[in-house]
């Protein structure tokens, strides 16, 4: 029997059911968090996100939730960031905006490049070329498919920290992290069998590399 | 013929008359004209076969290369060449370390007495030294040389065994409406083998469930060119396993017409994933770790084990004595696949032989011209416990042939009695 407590990030926006559907049916405990009190017995936290960057930060503030979710990040507690929740662990949100990130890995988010992607939003099943092993991807091979839906993505300042990369006429870190931190711009949870190892192996992680 | 889908009309609900699903007008009506049709011998349509093993394309998901060389053969070459199975061994004596003393058992091994799960049970019990729990589902057809091999192996081995029959009244209405539907009876037989040892899985608190063959040594459902673990699990059930039907499915199926305890069809429902995935289970076939090789594996749990084959009807006698021996309407089934599918189990163990290079070919074509085209005898018990007549069972298994093939019900000739015929269990 697993002790784990999976705790998902509620930001009043996006894909909070479909990932708790998907950590569910791997069996694992989990709860919404949504005050810094809901941290307190969280071992693993996942935080998701569909829509914009500003708005995401602006309600994590709103809520009380900025130091509570650095502070878990900087426990060493595994941490996942889905999508916008991958973004929202960078420095800073899109060029010429103001909006810091969570900062837990350096990074800042753009937008993909209309002159090379057609069309933007990139949506739809595409490969990850992983830039070497990480106990969340242990039993998924390099060059796999996952399911994407963005238009930004995130630029880790340190090329250590990009773990995995797509090419969709530009190419673009789609995993990163660092120590206890993963993020990933697809979804697993809508990303069959190759995304639930995924969720099952972060769910199962000490967080250590 | 009329529709292909066009299943039989149901008499009004309430009833529990297993053969009163039928209009017997409508479905008589239907035979007779079918007898027409059969009666004209339309051409008898020459199958596209491998050039290598004689698999004919009405094989489930065969597909023929330019060299004319089936799926099923070119995988087999990939198994043979490319799998490091010295690395396969050492993954299975890791999986084993993972589980061994933590639970109730070790592992929970499926069992049906033949020669796939006795050698799984006899492998894991002397080569890695487990304590298992085994687990059978009895499917109500059991043979007497299988259910003496089984005693004995219990006993040589010294294992834990739990066995488990269904509900016969239940059995044979699920054998006809899958017939009906699908022209495959064993509707019950492969969801309960599949789900019910799952069920005792979570009973158990046993997560490691060891099964024997791959289906990548039969079919391209999962291919060993993949190089990826067949897992048994749920998506395996659902992809062939219960013929495209749930218990779920079923219960809507059968509800107007049999009266049931919607609990009559939980050994054929396979349990929540969640409380599988909560056990941390692993349900993996030894053929995934082990080079798989029937021959010699019969051979090995007959001088170890006593194990005895048995005569199987439409076989060659003496041949491939070792294959199939679990059910007294196996020679049913494989009746049903000829005129289905225009091949039945000689092609298919004819084949296996000639990708090990056992057999020739010339030879193997005389086996499959000799003896494919015979009606079992086993046939008048079936059509006694389904309580429908033969024209209604040639009309069923007409309205599920798989193209381009025609049966031909003019060449069928009378097949031989099995020694133990006589023992099976009769209906009237």
């Amino acid at each position: 029997m697993t002790s784990a407590l999976v705790g998902i990030v509620n930001l009043q926006m996006g894909n909070l059911r479909s990932v708790s559907n998907a950590i569910d049916s791997l069996g694992f405990d989990h709860c919404l968090v949504e005050r810094p009190a809901d941290l307190i017995a969280v071992t693993h936290l996942v935080l998701p996100g569909v829509g914009s960057f500003h708005r995401a930060m602006e309600h994590m503030h709103s809520i009380g939730m900025y130091n509570p979710i650095r502070d878990f990040g900087a426990s060493g507690r595994p941490m996942l960031g889905l999508c916008l929740g991958m973004q929202l662990l960078g420095s800073s949100g899109e060029e010429g905006e103001s909006m810091a990130g969570l900062g837990l890995v350096p990074g800042e988010v753009r937008k993909l490049d209309s002159a090379s992607v057609e069309p933007i939003p990139h949506v739809g099943w595409n490969s990850v070329e992983l830039r070497g092993a990480h106990p969340v991807f242990r039993g998924v091979r390099t060059g796999v498919d996952f399911y994407f839906v963005h238009s930004y993505y995130f630029r880790p300042a340190n090329p250590d920290d990009a773990l995995g990369v797509t090419d969709c006429g530009e190419q673009f870190v789609s995993v990163a992290g660092r120590e206890n931190i993963i993020g990933l711009q697809f979804h697993p949870e809508k990303s069959q069998a190759n995304g639930l190892r995924l969720l099952d192996n972060f769910c199962g992680w000490d967080g250590r590399c | 013929m009329s529709g292909i889908r066009d299943l039989p009309r149901r008499s009004e609900a309430g009833t529990s008359d297993v053969a009163s699903i039928f209009d017997a007008t409508t479905l008589n009506g239907r035979a007779e004209v079918d007898e027409q049709t059969s009666r004209r011998r339309l051409p008898v349509i020459d199958l596209v076969r491998c050039s290598r093993c004689g698999l004919p394309e009405t094989y489930e998901t065969i597909e023929f290369d330019s060299a004319g060389v089936c799926n099923i053969c070119r995988q087999r070459e990939f198994r043979d060449s490319s799998i490091d199975w010295n690395a396969r061994r050492a993954q299975l004596t890791e999986l084993v370390e993972q589980y061994r003393g933590r639970h109730e058992y070790d592992c929970i091994i499926p069992f049906s007495g033949g020669k796939d799960s006795t050698f799984t049970l006899y492998h894991m019990v002397k080569e890695l030294k487990v304590k298992p729990l085994v687990v059978q589902f009895n499917h109500g057809f059991m043979r007497p040389t299988l259910l003496s091999n089984n005693e004995r192996t219990f006993r040589i081995l010294g294992v834990d065994v739990l066995s488990f029959r269904p509900n016969w009244r239940v059995v044979k209405r699920l054998m006809l409406e899958t017939l009906v539907r699908k022209g495959d009876f064993c509707w019950h037989c492969h969801t309960g083998i599949y789900s019910y040892p799952m069920h005792v899985a979570l009973k158990y608190n046993t997560p490691l469930i060891i099964w024997g063959e791959p289906s990548s040594e039969y079919t391209a459902y999962y291919d060993y060119r993949d190089d990826v673990m067949e897992e048994v699990d749920e998506t395996r059930f659902n992809r062939f396993i219960n013929l495209g039907i749930t218990a779920e499915d079923m219960s809507g199926m059968i509800s107007g017409d049999f009266d049931f305890d919607p609990r009559d069809l939980a050994p054929y429902t396979y349990p929540p994933v969640r409380d599988l995935r909560r056990l941390k289970y692993r349900s993996v076939c030894l053929g995934s770790f082990i080079p798989w090789d029937t021959r010699t594996q019969a051979q090995i749990i007959h001088e170890e084990l006593g194990w005895e084959g048995d005569e199987v009807e439409n076989m060659p006698p003496g041949m491939y004595r070792y294959e199939k021996i679990e059910c007294w309407v196996q020679g049913v089934r494989d009746y049903i696949k000829f005129l289905k599918r225009g091949y039945h189990r000689v092609t298919q163990m004819t084949a296996l032989d000639l990708r090990n290079g056992r057999i020739e070919k010339a030879d193997a074509d005389a086996l499959v011209r000799e003896f494919e085209n015979r009606r079992p005898p086993s046939l008048d018990i079936f059509l006694e416990y389904l309580g429908i007549s033969e024209a209604e069972f040639n009309a069923i298994v007409l309205n599920t042939v798989v193209a381009p093939h025609r049966p031909d019900f003019e060449a069928i000739t009378p097949g031989d009695k099995t020694w133990d015929f006589d023992q099976w269990y009769r209906e009237k």
